[in-house]
């Protein structure tokens, strides 16, 4: 690994999130509740720290390789989510360090599980940057870095290809920073248009922003404790429930509306199996709820916003699915696992690998009836090749490996199997509520340090798609060259 | 400027890098997978698996709003339609690759019909440098400008050369009878010199210095470098190349034999060329080069595809004492090892092409006047020599040079007024219609303007 460009990466990327942390102190000013000191020294922490770094090495090469771009790619994570629990500690907000970090990082991989039992008394300022952090990680902070920041090496799509979720990375425009640009571009004047409908449906702007960031980076955090059922408001259930269904939507999607492109959108096979699943889930779910509520409209809007808010892997809640009937609760587990298009905001598999892996059943189905057929498997009209399916299969054992071994390991401490097995699923696809004891009116207080750092790292691996966060327990790529 | 290169042979990759380095937004097609996945991870361009002839790959790579097309597969008809093809669809401007002697004669209508910009014939243009540097054996490069009136030659300079151990600026002083040549570059190992009045060279520097073609003779007659003329020629590898050259060779009356492995590339050959001696067999048997007369030849050419044969055959030539030995290598990294071990004259067809299809995107890209007619590229891209014609209304006009301020390591080498080559002084002024060479580190300079402040 090429240490010195990688402390240099490090560094500047400590600088930027030194600048995220600037709208949140502003907050804080306004507000005057008492943790404007906590971002003050946060920022100097932060600032301090990646100037040193930044600025102090002059790397000799500017070559980073793919393995090392990985491992990069996931190191930032681990460093940026921990920077970015200082606010929660130094405020006293969260004063236990592993549940700050648990809380940060929940933030940044876009999951929204928390560990707080009690979330409206604290200061404004820090609950902001709670949710802000929702909105750095939705679209990526390396991303986000390669945009706004003039070439640090040659070499820099594969930081952008490990961060950004789906089989497979393809670039908008040729050169990375200006796709870096577009898509930031696409994800904040979404983002616009979600918080312009919210104050139109009668919220302050306050709360408008902390919802859009939740639902823009597919987060789930609210500054309520009852999360969005707290507004009893149909409407903003609606507006809510429709942005999150969009921001599961893989972007280049946007990106052909807006050059006003019709057939690469017609031709998004993904996008289609993903609005057909959200319809399908919608209406089952509805005649499974229907006898709970009775009225049928009151069925529909709960059903849609819990089918968008699971599969987009949000996680706000407008109810308590807990009490739902068994089948209705299943449905939302395995959209959970699922999650939404690549390319989007959102965690969990992704519709792509799972559409890819049942027609690559089907056609193996077919070559045990006519052996000698020859059979391509096509995704949005154009032949995949054999390795990607490959590597669609391998991510989905990996994946499942961690499912399981996480809840093997939950279960240690854990005195329901449902409990640890959704607490896993549920932090592994960045959805943030699981059932039971982890459900829609609990938190994650309960469990112990070594098993919050587990589901943290359980987090961070669903958010980069695994590999670039287990690379790092690779000696290999600590070695010097 | 957008652009679309199709084919990821070693060519277009060359170029994409290129191309990426200048700020160009460069999408490159091609139709193996493998090539798409290695180049995704070192280079900032965009990679589209597909056939450049396919309107619906071309769609995709938005050809529509491209400014250059360049067609650079390693099948001619396939950049020939390809460049109908992306022309049609919309693109800019065309450049193919079009290299098969076969269309030697047909070429500018095949190129008005399928609407082809520029084609480029790297295999002649190389076959064409190769001839030249023939002419001036103690050379090891020359470059024409202006037309072929200018040109720019290296030499390594040795011991007890008139030149070496002097200051620039008592050069003419203590060497009375020197032909006045403008000393432009000097590569010292791996660093290249714009030499300033107080430079000295050593022996072991390749020099290279700039003026019209008959002092740059006289230049090196006064050298004692003299012009022992090459009368034999003995060339390896039967290829385009050796066919471009063979012909233009046997029309300067030379004695040239070819040695060629494959039986029936090597009749094809002596059927096209009945001019010359071609030999069936391998080049590196040394037996066989030895009876074939390799020690009475003036000059060897290795032009084989295989850049390490053409290595090999080139040492063993140089070391039986072959005048002029010239060898063909494609690979940047080996040029500097030859370099070293003695061989002055590396010839590498990649970077001929390169360097033509930079210097169009150049002029293209560039709204100024003036832009760049002419460029070479001294040690990969470390220096570039390039050739403007000055144009009315640009601010330098008639301005006396000493009044100018030229950006940092640059040099105005020759100016060319109505076929009269003059290195310039102070005093001296560019007039509309000269023609202007410049030596640069600067790389990436596009139009005659930007040399000056």
């Amino acid at each position: 690994m090429n240490y010195k460009l990688v402390f240099r990466l490090m560094g500047r990327l400590l600088l930027m999130e030194a600048a995220l942390m600037l709208p949140s102190l502003a907050v804080s000013l306004i507000f005057r509740q008492g943790d404007t000191l906590a971002f003050l020294e946060a920022i100097a922490i932060t600032a301090t720290i990646g100037v040193l770094l930044s600025f102090l090495l002059k790397p000799e090469r500017d070559d980073l390789t793919a393995r090392d771009g990985m491992a990069v790619a996931g190191l930032s994570w681990v460093i940026l989510s921990f920077f970015g629990a200082l606010p929660f500690v130094l405020s006293g907000a969260i004063p236990h360090v592993v549940d700050a970090y648990f809380e940060a990082v929940s933030g940044f991989t876009t999951t929204g599980s928390t560990i707080l039992r009690e979330i409206e008394h604290l200061p404004k300022g820090v609950l902001f940057w709670r949710s802000f952090t929702h909105w750095i990680g939705g679209m990526g902070v390396l991303v986000f870095t390669l945009a706004v920041l003039p070439k640090l090496s040659g070499r820099t799509s594969h930081l952008a290809r490990a961060e950004s979720p789906g089989p497979t990375f393809s670039k908008l425009l040729p050169k990375m920073g200006d796709t870096a640009k577009m898509l930031y571009a696409l994800y904040f004047g979404l983002s616009l248009i979600e918080t312009a409908c919210l104050l139109l449906a009668g919220m302050n702007l306050y709360d408008a922003l902390i919802h859009t960031f939740g639902t823009a980076g597919t987060g789930g955090f609210s500054n309520y404790n009852a999360s969005v059922g707290a507004f009893h408001n149909p409407l903003i259930e609606w507006i809510i429930g429709v942005f999150m269904m969009l921001f599961g939507i893989n972007f280049a999607v946007y990106f052909h509306l807006v050059r006003k492109e019709k057939e690469p959108i017609l031709q998004s096979e993904e996008m289609w199996i993903y609005l057909s699943i959200v319809l399908v889930s919608t209406l089952l779910v509805t005649v499974s709820i229907l006898p709970q509520y009775g009225a049928f409209f009151t069925a529909l809007r709960y059903a849609f916003f819990q089918v968008t808010s699971i599969i987009s892997t949000t996680g706000f809640g407008t109810t308590d699915f807990n009490l739902w009937p068994l089948f209705a609760r299943a449905l939302l587990l395995l959209l959970m696992c699922m999650g939404a298009c690549a390319g989007s905001t959102a965690g969990g598999i992704k519709t792509s690998r799972v559409l890819l892996l049942s027609k690559s059943a089907y056609r193996d189905l077919e070559h045990t009836i006519q052996p000698r057929k020859v059979a391509v498997v096509r995704l949005e009209g154009k032949a995949v090749q054999e390795s990607t399916l490959a590597q669609v299969g391998v991510y989905l054992s990996l994946w499942v490996a961690l499912a399981i071994s996480g809840t093997l390991l939950v279960s240690l401490e854990s005195s329901d199997f449902v409990t640890a097995f959704t607490a896993v699923l549920t932090t592994l696809s960045n959805v943030g509520p699981g059932l039971n004891g982890v459900g829609p009116t609990e938190n994650f207080a309960a469990f112990s340090p070594a098993a919050k750092l587990l589901l943290s790292f359980l987090m961070l691996a669903g958010r980069l798609e695994i590999y670039p966060i287990l690379l790092l327990f690779a000696p290999h790529v600590w070695r010097k060259n | 400027m957008r652009i679309i290169i199709i084919g990821g042979g070693k060519l277009g990759i060359s170029l994409a890098h290129h191309l990426v380095d200048e700020g160009h937004n460069v999408t490159m097609i091609d139709r193996s997978e493998t090539v798409v996945q290695k180049s995704m991870d070192t280079m900032d361009a965009m990679f589209i698996h597909g056939s450049g002839v396919s309107a619906n790959t071309l769609k995709e790579a938005d050809v529509q709003h491209t400014d250059i097309v360049i067609a650079a597969t390693v099948s001619d008809e396939v950049n020939m339609l390809a460049c109908l093809t992306a022309k049609r669809l919309g693109a800019q401007y065309t450049i193919a690759r079009i290299r098969d002697p076969e269309y030697l004669n047909t070429l500018s209508f095949l190129q008005k019909e399928l609407s082809i910009d520029y084609a480029i014939n790297p295999e002649r243009a190389t076959a064409r440098e190769i001839s030249r540097m023939l002419r001036f054996p103690f050379a090891g490069s020359i470059e024409t400008f202006a037309r072929g009136r200018v040109e720019m030659v290296d030499f390594r300079a040795a011991e007890g050369d008139p030149v070496v151990g002097i200051p620039m600026k008592e050069m003419y002083k203590k060497n009375r009878q020197l032909p006045q040549v403008l000393f432009c570059a000097v590569e010292r190992g791996t660093e290249i010199i714009i030499p300033k009045g107080d430079f000295i060279i050593k022996p072991g520097d390749r020099v290279h210095v700039v003026s019209d073609v008959e002092t740059i003779t006289r230049f090196f007659t006064a050298l004692g470098k003299g012009m022992s003329t090459i009368r034999s020629v003995m060339v390896m590898g039967g290829s385009k190349i050796a066919f471009y050259l063979v012909s233009m060779l046997v029309r300067m009356k030379m004695k040239v034999s070819v040695i060629e492995v494959k039986k029936d590339k090597a009749r094809r050959l002596a059927d096209a060329l009945p001019g010359a001696t071609i030999i069936e067999g391998d080049g590196t048997d040394q037996e066989l080069l030895e009876s074939e007369g390799l020690a009475d030849t003036h000059a060897f050419i290795t032009l084989s595809d295989r850049d390490e044969e053409n290595l090999m055959a080139g040492f063993y030539a140089a070391q039986r004492g072959v005048k002029k030995v010239i060898v063909k290598s494609s690979r940047d990294t080996y040029s500097s090892i030859m370099h070293n071990m003695g061989l002055d004259s590396i010839i590498s067809t990649k970077a001929i092409a390169c360097n033509d299809i930079l210097r169009v995107v150049r002029s293209r890209s560039s709204r100024a006047n003036a832009a760049v007619e002419r460029m070479y590229r001294l040690m990969n891209g470390q220096a570039e020599a390039l050739e403007f014609i000055a144009q009315a209304g640009d601010k330098y006009i008639h301005v006396p040079l000493k009044d100018l301020k030229i950006i940092p390591d640059a040099l105005i080498a020759v100016i060319v007024r109505e076929g009269l080559v003059k290195v310039p002084f102070g005093n001296d002024t560019i007039e509309v219609g000269d023609y202007v060479v410049v030596i640069s580190r600067k790389a990436g300079l596009s139009a005659l303007g930007q040399v000056f402040r």
